[in-house]
């Protein structure tokens, strides 16, 4: 029974401090476990997170290059979109979204096949999935001996009789990026693929009974059942994907084509790293940055708020 | 015979489900050739010197005699465990407490902390690193292994974060509180009892970021300069100017830096697709 | 158990971080020093001489060691930049001369102080590695090697296709590429050098001799200046002409992407290339007298120009802590027994009063000693490099077709107007 204070008017006392409930110690110990075991998270992603997304953001406004810097305002921003390289940036970026609907539906169709369960899928399941261990840069090697002008593809149109095209599409702008988009299809299949086949897993069998008693024969099935209950997980599987071409292409851009020829494979993820590290350009570096920062992450409020109405 | 006994005898008619299976099996035999495809390349070029590749055909180890000639191969595989090891460990030691705390401990503020912490999974590599190199570089943690280490731990601690909290969500009170009420301190609820039962959620998240750390080319690039700290994969990306794309070394190299990632995956991939599953199915 | 094997693993990852952080950093025995140089020279003649002229100052200075790293020249730049700012790279550095070097001239330290006026007399052209080009403000590179943008072709294959000299004006070019495409060979080759900045084909090799052909070494200040603008007619009937060779079946079909256009040339696959003296050694080697130099036929009237220059050197980095053992290693350049080192590798020296036995440097020298051809320097290193950068892309992408030459120099012009009005002024500056 704590003593009663009487200097302290009765209602820091807390009318209710007698009847505070016995659990409070506890409540405070707990609060300070909570704070010490948050410490080492929120101290290493707030320092290496937080702090230089704040630092980019106000460094887009100003014409830093590393070393010393001067605020120059919001003309940064208007003198990037001027630029008609940057035009063309944002053009190879919106290009890539153009990619997505490939990247999701050669997926989703091959999860149908693995999701019938014949003998030997999860063989299967474990080969389509191998890719997504091997890095970009490896990647990157194997797809320019693919598409040069004397490689694997050239190779396969001589064999079927094709030899006088000659696609040679890491030479030419447009070309070359959707020599990078096809290999990010690729790259992405296994990801999507474990995606659906999660989703799949989730629809309860009782629903392809029913549907199958109603008479619906397999495709049918598959249309009016199966797709409507795996949107959550199209959606899903849209975000992630536009997110990995938005911020994790790097790699594989600079091993293949190093953003050319000209701009033609310089999506903002890259132009940025080229506009600090090669130009030495670190404002304009920033000020892109900010623009991609704002563009994932209106992408990853978008899934959040689509989780939320699903819910 | 009830209509449903009816469609399903005609249904499972053996021929018919034969047919059906020999063709999703071609389909799949052929997408299995793709996915696999980059390794057989690898796998048969690698081993051929650089006019055996020319000619078409030929068994040679010339190529990784190169290899090992050009980059200090040993030295940046040790580089790049070293560097994998230890961005894992400190992801988990510092995603398992914060998860915990979230989860369990839900102190005041912390659904705001744990927004916060949500947060960063928004933030893109590119658009911080600028800010990151120079802060690293003020404090002299460029060119060692450990400035590395930090920057890769930081960047997989959020989405590891978010994944022990949903898992340690799951973990049913009472156990806890039976914990608790025993005298346990929450630093021994921690390691006695939320550890040992989070295991495959910890395994998912090292293998997820053993591949994503060992894998990476820009932040090894920039952070670590010298060839004798880079990990093996940025050693792979700088050979190109110094050795007249020699394509069989190239394809030795991607070999030899692609295999420890590969055999990580082989060995523990349920583990990995059950914690990307769990993640996702929420 | 399977749950405690697990839990061993952890600590051993734990362990593992432990040790992850320690660098073992090998210090220096006492009184010995140590300096890391890096250069992007790859696999070239540069190359061999860079290493063999460490190996000759290590045995002079036997306290000294120097590691020679060589960094992939497509970053090579973007490295050097990123590890300035983090004070972490190396203490010896190759720098390209002219306005690449005034780039980074904060990085760099001025070697005014450690030389004595009559030392650096003996540089030739110092001054395109000076501050603002002005020689009494010191300098901050020493060049390696005198150099040529030239081109060379095959005399063999051109005795076979019926032409007896080199091409000396665009007809001539024309004439001669239609002769040899007859017999079978490419007549240019065009594609990935190995010592350029990026992996695709570098266009200031041709860019240097198409304005020699059309404007005089003093007039070349206009191009810096924005008083010639990029887009003026008669440049763009240049870069139009040039840019249209692939369609003349004079190139090779894939100009962008091939590689490797060295072996092509030394086969003989190919009659002619372009390429800088610096591979002279390779082409002896492959084709001895059968290869000859010529100046790049890209004028009217027979071309009257040569790109003859000191494109690249060593410089001292500011933040070295051992700045006077690294200017030992370039004062070390300029003796006699270096000098000879540069000349046995194929190079050509640059230090007054040296020469080379190099059959095609001298050939390559004749051209301004004896035919009276005029000097210009690489237009490279005096335009500003971000006009280069963009003409990197933008030129290459009129080679390949993509693009107009126009445009391409519409690209140019327009990173001209970018930059501030100190970037193009009257005196030159980074």
């Amino acid at each position: 029974m704590e003593a009663v204070d009487v200097e302290r008017p009765a209602s820091a006392r807390g009318i209710g401090r007698l009847r505070r409930p016995p659990r409070d110690p506890l409540a405070s110990r707990r609060r300070r476990a909570g704070i010490l075991f948050t410490l080492p998270g929120v101290a290493l992603i707030g320092s290496l997170l937080l702090l230089p997304i704040g630092q980019t953001v106000y460094h887009s406004f100003t014409n830093w290059d590393g070393i010393s810097s001067k605020w120059v305002g919001a003309s940064t921003y208007s003198h990037l979109f001027r630029r008609p390289e940057f035009v063309q940036v944002l053009e190879n970026n919106g290009m890539l979204v153009l990619a997505i609907p490939v990247a999701i539906m050669v997926p989703l169709s091959v999860a149908f096949l693995i999701n019938a369960k014949i003998p030997g899928w999860r063989f299967f399941r474990s080969v389509f999935f191998l890719p997504t261990a091997v890095s970009w840069v490896v990647i990157g090697f194997i797809s320019v001996r693919f598409f040069a002008d004397d490689g694997i593809l050239q190779h396969l149109l001589n064999d079927i009789g094709l030899g006088s095209i000659h696609p040679n599409m890491l030479s030419h702008e447009r070309s070359a990026l959707v020599a990078v988009m096809i290999t990010f299809i690729w790259s992405m299949f296994g990801t999507n693929l474990i995606i659906f086949l999660a989703g799949m897993a989730t629809i309860d069998q009782e629903l392809y009974d029913a549907a199958r008693v109603d008479g619906a024969g397999s495709f049918t099935v598959m249309i009016r059942v199966t797709i409507p209950l795996l949107r959550r997980f199209i959606q899903f599987a849209f975000i992630i994907t536009l997110i990995t071409a938005f911020t994790a292409l790097f790699s594989l851009i600079f091993v293949m084509t190093g953003g050319g020829p000209g701009y033609g494979t310089t999506t903002l993820e890259f132009f940025i790293y080229e506009q600090g590290f090669s130009t030495g350009d670190f404002g304009l570096a920033a000020t892109a940055g900010v623009i991609l920062f704002v563009a994932v992450a209106a992408v990853s409020l978008l899934q959040v708020r689509l989780l939320r109405t699903e819910d | 015979m009830s209509r449903l006994e009816r469609t399903d005898r005609l249904r499972h008619t053996s021929w018919r489900r034969a047919g059906s299976h020999a063709l999703i099996y071609l389909v799949l035999a052929l997408i299995t050739v793709v996915m696999l495809y980059p390794f057989y390349y690898m796998g048969f070029n690698g081993f051929r010197s650089l006019d055996q590749y020319y000619a078409g055909h030929g068994f040679s180890l010339a190529s990784w005699r190169n290899l090992f000639k050009t980059l200090p191969v040993g030295r940046q595989l040790l580089n790049s465990t070293i560097i994998t090891l230890s961005a894992i460990a400190l992801i988990l030691a510092v995603s398992t407490t914060a998860g915990y705390a979230f989860a369990v401990l839900r102190y005041r503020f912390s659904r705001l902390v744990f927004l916060l912490v949500i947060a960063a999974m928004m933030v893109p590599l590119q658009s911080i690193i600028a800010p990151e190199f120079v802060n690293l570089a003020n404090i002299g943690f460029i060119n060692h292994r450990y400035g590395a280490i930090l920057v890769y731990a930081a960047l997989g601690a959020p989405f590891a974060t978010f994944l022990m909290t949903v898992y340690f969500r799951r973990i049913p009170e009472d156990v806890i509180e039976a914990a608790l009420i025993d005298g346990l301190g929450y630093g021994r609820v921690f390691l006695l009892i939320m550890l040992p039962l989070a295991l495959p959620a910890m395994f998912a998240i090292a293998v997820l970021q053993f591949i994503q750390v060992w894998d990476d080319l820009l932040v090894g690039l920039l952070f670590l300069q010298s060839p004798d700290v880079r990990p093996i994969t940025v050693g792979l990306a700088t050979i190109p100017s110094q050795h007249l794309l020699d394509v069989p070394l190239l394809m030795a190299g991607s070999l030899i830096s692609a295999l420890p990632a590969v055999i990580v995956y082989l060995i523990f991939q349920r583990s990995l697709i059950s914690g990307l599953t769990m993640g996702i199915s929420k | 158990m399977v749950r405690k094997t697990m839990m061993v693993v952890l600590v051993a990852l734990a362990g593992a971080a432990a040790v992850g952080g320690s660098l073992a950093a090998t210090s220096a025995k006492s009184g010995n020093v140590s300096l890391t140089l890096w250069h992007n020279y790859g696999t070239g003649g540069n190359a061999g001489a860079t290493v063999n002229l460490v190996k000759a100052f290590e045995k002079t200075h036997p306290n000294i060691q120097i590691k020679v790293v060589s960094q992939p020249s497509a970053n090579y730049f973007a490295l050097l930049q990123a590890s300035s700012i983090s004070r972490t790279g190396p203490d010896l550095a190759v720098q390209w001369t002219g306005l690449f070097d005034l780039k980074y001239e904060k990085f760099l330290l001025n070697l005014k102080p450690y030389f004595s006026a009559a030392e650096m007399a003996k540089v030739n052209a110092l001054k395109y590695m000076a501050p603002n080009f002005d020689p009494s403000k010191g300098f901050l590179v020493m060049p390696l090697e005198n150099q040529f943008y030239m081109g060379f072709y095959n005399k063999a294959l051109f005795r076979k296709a019926g032409l007896a000299k080199a091409p000396q004006s665009w007809s001539q070019l024309y004439a001669a590429c239609a002769k040899l495409a007859k017999i079978g060979v490419t007549p240019f080759v065009y594609g990935a050098d190995p010592q350029s900045i990026s992996s695709s084909p570098y266009p200031w090799y041709d860019m240097s001799y198409l304005m020699a052909g059309i404007l005089t070494p003093a007039e070349w200040k206009g191009l810096y200046t924005g008083q010639i603008p990029w887009t003026s007619p008669k440049i763009v009937a240049q870069v139009g002409k040039w840019a249209s060779l692939p369609k003349k079946g004079c190139t090779n079909k894939d100009v962008l992407t091939k590689t490797n256009i060295l072996g092509a040339f030394t086969k003989g696959q190919a009659a002619m290339i372009s390429d800088g003296n610096w591979d002279t050694a390779t082409f002896l080697k492959a084709l001895g007298k059968n290869v000859a130099p010529f100046v790049l036929p890209f004028s009217d009237r027979p071309q009257r120009g040569v790109i003859q220059y000191s494109g690249d050197g060593f410089s001292v980095m500011g933040y070295s802590k051992h700045q006077k053992e690294a200017v030992e290693f370039l004062k070390f350049m300029m003796t006699a027994p270096a000098q000879k080192i540069i000349a046995a590798a194929g190079l050509i020296p640059d230090i007054k009063g040296y020469g080379t036995t190099n059959p095609l440097a001298n050939q390559m020298l004749a051209f301004v000693s004896k035919q009276g051809l005029t000097p210009y320097p690489m237009l490279d290193n005096v335009v500003q490099p971000e006009v280069v950068t963009t003409g990197m892309k933008q030129l290459d992408a009129a080679l390949g077709g993509d693009i107009s030459a126009q445009s391409a120099l519409k690209s140019l012009k327009s990173t001209l107007d970018q930059l501030p009005a100190k970037r193009k002024g009257p005196i030159y500056s980074g």
